[in-house]
């Protein structure tokens, strides 16, 4: 098999993924593909991003009005739909970070983690 | 939830497509660069990113409403599976259509009668005014009680008194008279119905008391089909009895009283009068806030009052006023009756409910193989309920909407049939229209009964083992024993709820049967009847009215073919009207009264017309008349009640003392005693009645006669009296001075009507005992013959095994008549109990008639025994090589 998963399982844990990509469209404009790399790169490969999780994601958070899109050319001189943050989506990223930097304190103060 | 989720979900998949091809492009670069042929790059590029379609799949069902989804699905396949089965369909369609349908009738008359509110704003404030006595509550009212009821202002916030029904009135004048349905009301009679002016005003207060003129308000029909809605019309005069009334109103096209009207004139109460005589209907608005209970508490303190006022006799101890809701008061005795119906239809629609679970598991049974296939191929147990239920619901909601429409067109047939006078129906049922309730009725019962016969069926047909139905032979799979079970508690269910509904359809025929041999105590046949209206000021005293009756009888006896005519103020069988009386000399007792009794002023010749049978004394003649002593005739049930030990003819009694100035007199001799006659209808015992002669009548109550009801002429001829109606009617008019007459019916006309609401109940309940019957019946056979087939190997081998055709025949009759016997036994018990709602309506036959309650079980016995027995001779057609080979 192509796949190398890290052995202690990189799956992304689940409501984390919107996060995700809201964090990786802060710096820019991008389709689904390079969205899926810069997450996996980042996270020097310790996440894989399921491709079968990403778009539906992607068209959730677009219902949402969280992200917008437009089709364009890529990099590559490819056809791409490039996912864009809007305000609504960059506020709910703050948000979304807030949580997830509270919840994982809380959870590092149970596991006797030090934040000095 | 955000709407742009669902939007557009096409062009989006489309979208996705394409995306998704985008990303397995860009894919393919970056393994191509890496140095990955073209083929192996493609290759990685796929399996890195898995099953497409299943991405695509995933975005499509999370932009949809899955439950929708499915439900659409199930429904297309409901109808799919329904198309392959025409038959069974059609059946189990119109089976529920049928039932809905009657269902529908039923309930859309009680919605026009029971829960439709009346018509007029806020009518939760308006309520009836009522005397209360221990026998209950009654309308009426005289002058003194409006007059104190008018001044509980406190608690009202209007009062209006009303005619009953209202003598009529003659529109004279043209060449000729017409005559109208007039109502006498008090002023505020229009503010307290809230009625709508299309011009001109109401009476006022002035207008309304003694001598305030003469004026009308006219119904907007009146006003149109006369005066073609022209508005000059108010402010002309109208001549009514020939006297020029002012028209000063008309009311809007909308307002419909319920004693329909075409024109109001005010009756101009002397609010001070001391006249006893009940002889309107009063009613009120409560104030905001005023509950019946405070309204009640008041007019206790009232009752007192008017004791107090009028002394200790004029209102017994123990009686006094109270209010009821106008809506209550119109419904009146109604209410129960057609809640008996809408439980007859109930049981109909259960019956039919049973019927298509039946034939459903008998479905279900042919089908088993193919939800064993669909478990198989991995559709959940909840999965193939849900379809189940679906198609049934599918059944249900279909043969709702055929029983909309059957029960719409029902209805129309059900009012056709004269159903006796039901209140809030309007002409010929017109104010029974489809509206929300119904609609949301019959759609409440078509998903009920989906539901209710889907259920069973359904759970049992997805109860089943894979693996054994799979192995089975396909032609052979049934449902075993726990299907058949349930099919036989439903057979047994179906004939106990028909022995209920038969039974009460029995007892009601018998009630029917023993009201028509009732002998009403007079003629009926080549009896006619017809109202002349005497509002006239010319009748204001007697002479002129009984010059009126001898003329006019001299005239009709002329006509070849009349055989007698007779006059009364009131009508057999039509309602009258009642008056205490004393016998001079008898000591009182602790009744202000020796008693009371119907009170009828007839012609001399009125036992002759209706050949009341004279049985003692003699009758009236001619010469009884305003210049000769007073005189009466009873009728056998008065000499009866009052006069138990003596002769009533050496008494003399004084009718209507104390009942005021109109009906003031002097003693009256008992001469005669004549026949009773039933006149409160068939099924009423015959009450005391006391005749007196017209030409007798004090002047006064004459003329309050003639206010408020008409002349009724009897005429009795020797063929069917309606060939001479005209020459009779010619012969009143010249009589009369150019009166017309109107209501012209045969007295076999008035006794129909009379027992019109028991015919109507009867026919009601045979039909539908009728119709259960036959669904009954369909159930049995239906069983039976599914287990004969079912059983085809077993009955082989038994007559391999040397069983004669006659025992296994036997064997399939027993089985069936056990189901039926239960059910029966199950239904006789049940209507044991169930037939004392029905007591109120039976007439001379007990709620547990021997006959009905044997009769009916028998005759269901019989029925069932012809259901099975074509099941049962079938069984023994078995032929045992044929079914053991099926093996």
């Amino acid at each position: 098999m192509a796949m190398q998963r890290p052995p202690d399982g990189g799956e992304i844990l689940q409501g984390t993924l919107d996060m995700l990509i809201l964090r990786t469209l802060v710096l820019g404009p991008a389709h689904g593909h390079t969205i899926a790399e810069a997450i996996e790169r980042t996270s020097e490969n310790a996440l894989e991003v399921e491709q079968g999780s990403l778009y539906p994601a992607l068209h959730r958070l677009e219902d949402r009005g969280w992200l917008s899109s437009e089709w364009g050319v890529s990099e590559n001189n490819r056809k791409a739909k490039f996912y864009r943050l809007t305000a609504k989506g960059r506020k709910e990223l703050n948000a979304a970070t807030g949580r997830w930097r509270r919840m994982t304190r809380a959870i590092g103060l149970i596991l006797g983690e030090s934040f000095e | 939830m955000n709407i742009e989720r669902f939007h557009d979900r096409a062009r989006k998949d489309e979208e996705l497509a394409e995306e998704i091809e985008s990303h397995l492009a860009h894919e393919r670069d970056a393994n191509a660069a890496r140095g990955l042929s073209e083929e192996e790059a493609r290759r990685r590029a796929n399996v890195r990113f898995g099953n497409a379609r299943t991405t695509r799949e995933r975005v499509w069902r999370y932009r949809s409403v899955p439950l929708l989804e499915d439900l659409g699905r199930d429904l297309r396949f409901g109808f799919r599976s329904m198309a392959k089965t025409p038959g069974f369909a059609i059946i189990a369609i119109l089976l529920i259509a049928v039932a809905i349908g009657v269902n529908t009738a039923v309930f859309s008359v009680i919605d026009a009668v029971l829960l439709r509110p009346l018509t007029y704003p806020d009518p939760q404030a308006l309520v009836e005014l009522r005397n209360t006595s221990e026998r209950g509550s009654f309308p009426g009212a005289n002058i003194p009680k409006f007059s104190l009821w008018h001044r509980q202002t406190s608690i009202f916030q209007q009062v209006a008194a009303y005619d009953f029904g209202g003598a009529g009135l003659n529109i004279t004048g043209g060449d000729h008279p017409q005559q109208v349905q007039g109502i006498h009301v008090s002023a505020d009679y229009f503010a307290l119905f809230g009625a709508p002016m299309a011009a001109g005003r109401t009476f006022t207060q002035a207008e309304d008391s003694p001598n305030g003129g003469h004026v009308t308000v006219l119904s907007y029909g009146l006003w149109k089909s006369r005066y073609g809605a022209n508005p000059n019309a108010v402010g002309s005069t109208i001549q009514l009895d020939g006297q020029p009334y002012l028209i000063v109103g008309v009311v809007g096209r909308g307002f419909v009283t319920d004693t329909p009207a075409d024109l109001w004139v005010p009756f101009q109460f002397d609010l001070n009068s001391q006249d006893m005589a009940h002889y309107f209907t009063v009613a009120a608005r409560l104030k905001p806030g005023i509950s019946i209970e405070q309204a009640n508490a008041q007019l206790r303190l009232a009752g007192d009052e008017y004791r107090r006022l009028y002394g200790a006799d004029s209102l017994p101890a123990g009686a006094g006023f109270s209010v009821v809701s106008l809506q209550e008061a119109l419904i009146g005795d109604m209410r129960s009756p057609l809640l008996i119906l809408l439980g007859a239809v109930g049981f109909v629609l259960l019956i039919a409910c049973a019927n298509v679970a039946n034939l459903l598991l008998a479905r279900a049974a042919a089908r088993k193989r193919e939800f064993a296939t669909r478990a198989a191929l991995g559709a959940g147990r909840g999965q193939l309920l849900r379809q189940l239920l679906l198609e049934s619901l599918t059944m249900s909601l279909t043969g709702g909407v055929i029983g909309l429409v059957l029960g719409f067109a029902g209805v129309r047939i059900l009012l056709r049939i004269n159903p006796g006078n039901i209140p809030r129906i309007g002409e010929d049922g017109s104010a029974v229209s489809l509206d929300l309730n119904i609609l949301l009725f019959t759609a409440g019962i078509a998903l009920l009964t989906g539901l209710l016969f889907g259920l069973i069926p359904a759970i049992s047909a997805t109860r089943t083992d894979l693996t054994s139905v799979l192995n089975e032979s396909g032609s052979r799979a049934g449902l075993g024993v726990r299907s058949g079970r349930f099919r036989s508690v439903l057979v047994s269910v179906e004939m106990a709820l028909t022995v209920v509904l038969v039974i009460g359809a029995g007892l009601l025929i018998r009630t029917y049967l023993k009201l028509q041999a009732v002998d009403p105590g007079f003629a009926m046949h080549n009896v006619i009847s017809m109202a002349m209206s005497v509002s006239g000021s010319r009748f204001q005293t007697t002479a002129p009215v009984a010059q009126v009756i001898r003329d006019g009888s001299d005239r009709i006896r002329a006509i070849p073919g009349v055989v007698d005519v007779g006059v009364s103020n009131c009508l057999p069988m039509a309602g009258g009207f009642g008056m205490e009386f004393d016998v001079v000399g008898r000591p009182k007792t602790d009744s202000p009264f020796t008693g009371g009794a119907g009170f009828y002023s007839i012609s001399w010749s009125y036992f002759n017309a209706l050949k009341i049978p004279l049985l003692r004394g003699r009758s009236f003649t001619k010469q009884d008349d305003a210049a000769a002593p007073g005189v009466v005739v009873i009728n056998e049930a008065m000499a009866r009640r009052y006069w138990p030990n003596s002769d009533p003819l050496k008494d003399k009694i004084v009718i209507g003392a104390g009942a005021g100035p109109a009906f003031a007199e002097g003693p009256r001799q008992v001469v005669g005693i004549v026949g009773d006659t039933h006149d409160g209808g068939p099924n009423r015992e015959p009450f005391p009645i006391m005749y007196i002669p017209l030409a007798q009548m004090p002047d006064l109550e004459t003329a309050l006669n003639s206010r408020v009801a008409p002349l009724y002429w009897i005429i009795r001829s020797q063929a069917d009296p309606r060939t001479l109606v005209s020459s009779m009617t010619a012969a009143l008019r010249e009589a009369s001075g150019g009166l017309p007459v109107a209501h012209v019916r045969t007295m076999e006309e008035i006794e129909a009507r009379n027992i019109a609401r028991q015919r109507f109940n009867m026919l009601l309940l045979t039909v539908f005992g009728v119709a259960g019957m036959l669904m009954a019946a369909i159930g049995v056979y239906g069983v039976m013959s599914y287990s004969v087939q079912q059983r085809t190997q077993e009955l082989g081998v038994r007559m391999a095994l040397g069983a004669q055709a006659k025992n296994l025949r036997n064997m399939v009759v027993a089985q069936g008549m056990v189901l039926t016997l239960i059910g029966v036994l199950v239904g006789t018990g049940g209507s044991l109990w169930l037939t004392h709602f029905l007591r109120s309506f039976l007439f001379g036959v007990r709620a547990l008639d021997p006959l009905v309650f044997v009769a009916t079980p028998l005759l269901l016995l019989a029925v069932a025994l012809i259901s099975v027995w074509s099941p049962a001779v079938r069984a023994t057609r078995v032929d045992p090589m044929t079914a053991l080979r099926i093996e």
